[in-house]
């Protein structure tokens, strides 16, 4: 009837004028993109002129003096690559980049352990009046507020090593924790026993032994938060077991010590499969 | 089997929904799979009860293990309470070596000091979060099962999650116990309150994704492709202050679910 013509019409125009407004803005933009080509045109036509120009001075002064006296457009260019590859060597190697900001610069810390890439965490910095903390994405069991109080206004490349070591240990510390619950939950008897930093750690494990299998318990205490290897373990037998097993809980306590913990975990499987 | 034991395990299962019922008592894992199998939970729920309390009794359970039953439905079902938030504060600055076992001793000898009649129970899950129910009672009445308190605590962080229960007058005793047990010296609430749990971790914790601007910006994901082309001579009053508000929100809490806001307090 009328109400649904007057629908039609409606959409009808609502369509007309949604086509004339796209049309519209892409004359604009053409426009626009027009005018950029010309404005390029003009910049590229100044600096060939400057180049001839440089040319031709070159080779009207002697050789020998315009070496030493002016670096060639050549040169400057492999000192920049070189600095910049050098400057991305660098944030390669530490983990750290930042970037400018409108208000200050933006850092990222990447984490890593022994060849495996981990979380990223963020910290975005106000410059003025002061150097301070805007927001970030560091977790809050890191002591963050911390390490900004020693070193955030002094020494800012200090800060961020410093943060950068607590983070990458954390991340460390995890990921062998994630990596023993995942790949080793068969060797595990109930749950492992962790905490948010990871800087405790403490489970019970089978050490199979002559045909039979002996519970074991370990406890890894990690005092230096900036490291992810243990500074105290204990491991032992928590029955009574013959006197070889004491020695077995020494050395996977040495082990625990120096190692990575799933990586221990790999080697006593691989040497039990031996003996077998 | 105490009847105590017997109703609290029956009202409990009756809360639960009935096609979750199984797979919450396996994840109890107080029944064997062997006595799972007899129950029929396709029949009304007063009956799935009875035969899960007849099954408890053949394993004689106690309050503990009725509690540990209540802590899971209620990690399950969160929601359902009403959470604040506390923080606490602490005085040195050496970095923490959390021990749970540590933890869960300092926490019940100080509250069993002072209240003989408590029911303590801890859960540990897998985020690092400790999940502590408090059932409490008089010097001269058992512990009311029926209206616990709930903290949920995250080790070597300063937040700590309470569920209100109806006792406030127990309320400084449990902070007083958190403290001592978790090593720090002054507790107080913060002005965040919430049905859900995981927003108001989300918030304290800053778990939403922030937008960070970096030299390798991980691909943000194309908001529906085609630029929407509005018909000019439709106005709208107030698009500056709609794009700042969304501006400003993405800016801050990213492009991830956004934690729900249930209402919000203006204090002048």
């Amino acid at each position: 009837g009328v109400f649904s013509h007057l629908e039609m019409l409606e959409a009808q125009a609502h369509e007309a004028g949604r086509k004339e407004e796209e049309k519209k803005q892409q004359e604009e933009k053409l426009a626009s993109l027009k005018e950029r080509v010309e404005e390029l045109r003009i910049q590229r036509d100044k600096l060939q002129a400057k180049v001839d120009l440089q040319k031709k001075r070159l080779s009207g002064k002697e050789r020998i003096v315009s070496d030493a006296a002016e670096p060639s457009a050549g040169a400057v260019l492999e000192w920049k690559i070189r600095s910049l590859k050098g400057m991305l060597q660098l944030f390669y190697l530490t983990g750290i980049s930042g970037k400018l900001t409108k208000q200050g610069v933006c850092f990222s810390i990447s984490t890593a352990y022994e060849s495996t890439y981990l979380d990223s965490y963020y910290l975005d910095l106000l410059t003025k009046p002061v150097v301070r903390i805007h927001r970030h994405s560091v977790p809050v069991f890191i002591p963050l507020e911390q390490i900004a109080r020693r070193y955030l206004q002094t020494d800012i490349r200090r800060f961020l090593s410093v943060l950068s070591d607590h983070l990458n240990a954390y991340a460390g510390r995890k990921y062998q924790a994630d990596q023993l619950q995942e790949h080793f939950s068969d060797q595990l008897e109930g749950r492992l026993q962790r905490n948010s930093l990871c800087n405790l750690l403490a489970f019970n494990y089978k050490v199979p032994s002559g045909g039979k299998t002996f519970p074991f318990s370990a406890r890894l205490i990690y005092k230096d938060i900036c490291g992810s290897l243990p500074t105290e373990v204990m491991v032992s037998c928590t029955v009574k077991a013959p006197e070889r097993l004491e020695e077995t809980a020494a050395a996977h306590s040495e082990l625990f010590r120096h190692m990575a913990l799933h990586k221990a975990f790999c080697t006593f499987s691989s040497t039990e499969e031996k003996l077998d | 089997m105490d009847e105590i034991v017997a109703e609290y395990i029956r009202r409990t299962v009756l809360k639960i929904p009935r096609n979750e019922i199984k797979s919450m008592l396996q994840k109890w894992g107080f029944l064997s799979e062997a006595q799972l199998q007899t129950i029929n939970f396709h029949q009304i729920k007063d009956n799935v009860s009875q035969e899960v309390v007849r099954l408890c009794e053949e394993n004689s359970a106690d309050i503990k293990q009725a509690a540990v039953l209540d802590i899971i439905y209620n990690h399950m079902y969160a929601n359902k309470r009403m959470w604040s938030v506390y923080q606490m504060e602490k005085t040195g600055e050496e970095p923490e070596i959390f021990d749970l076992q540590t933890f869960k001793k300092k926490f019940k000898r100080r509250l069993l000091s002072a209240l003989e009649n408590v029911t303590i129970n801890f859960r540990e899950y897998e985020d690092n979060a400790i999940w502590i129910r408090v059932a409490w009672g008089t010097p001269y009445t058992k512990p009311n099962q029926y209206k616990p308190s709930y903290v949920v605590y995250h080790s070597q962080t300063p937040y700590v999650f309470i569920s209100t229960s109806v006792l406030k007058s127990n309320l400084p005793l449990l902070c007083q116990a958190l403290l001592v047990a978790s090593n720090y010296h002054d507790i107080r609430e913060m002005e965040l309150r919430s049905h859900s749990l995981n927003s108001l971790k989300d918030i304290v914790f800053k778990r939403y994704s922030q937008n960070f601007q970096s030299h390798c910006p991980r691909a943000i994901q194309e908001r529906s492709g085609e630029p929407e082309y509005v018909d000019v001579r439709i106005v709208q009053e107030n698009r500056s202050e709609k794009e700042r508000i969304q501006r400003v929100t993405r800016e801050v809490f990213g492009d991830g679910p956004q934690p729900q806001l249930e209402f919000a307090q203006y204090k002048v």
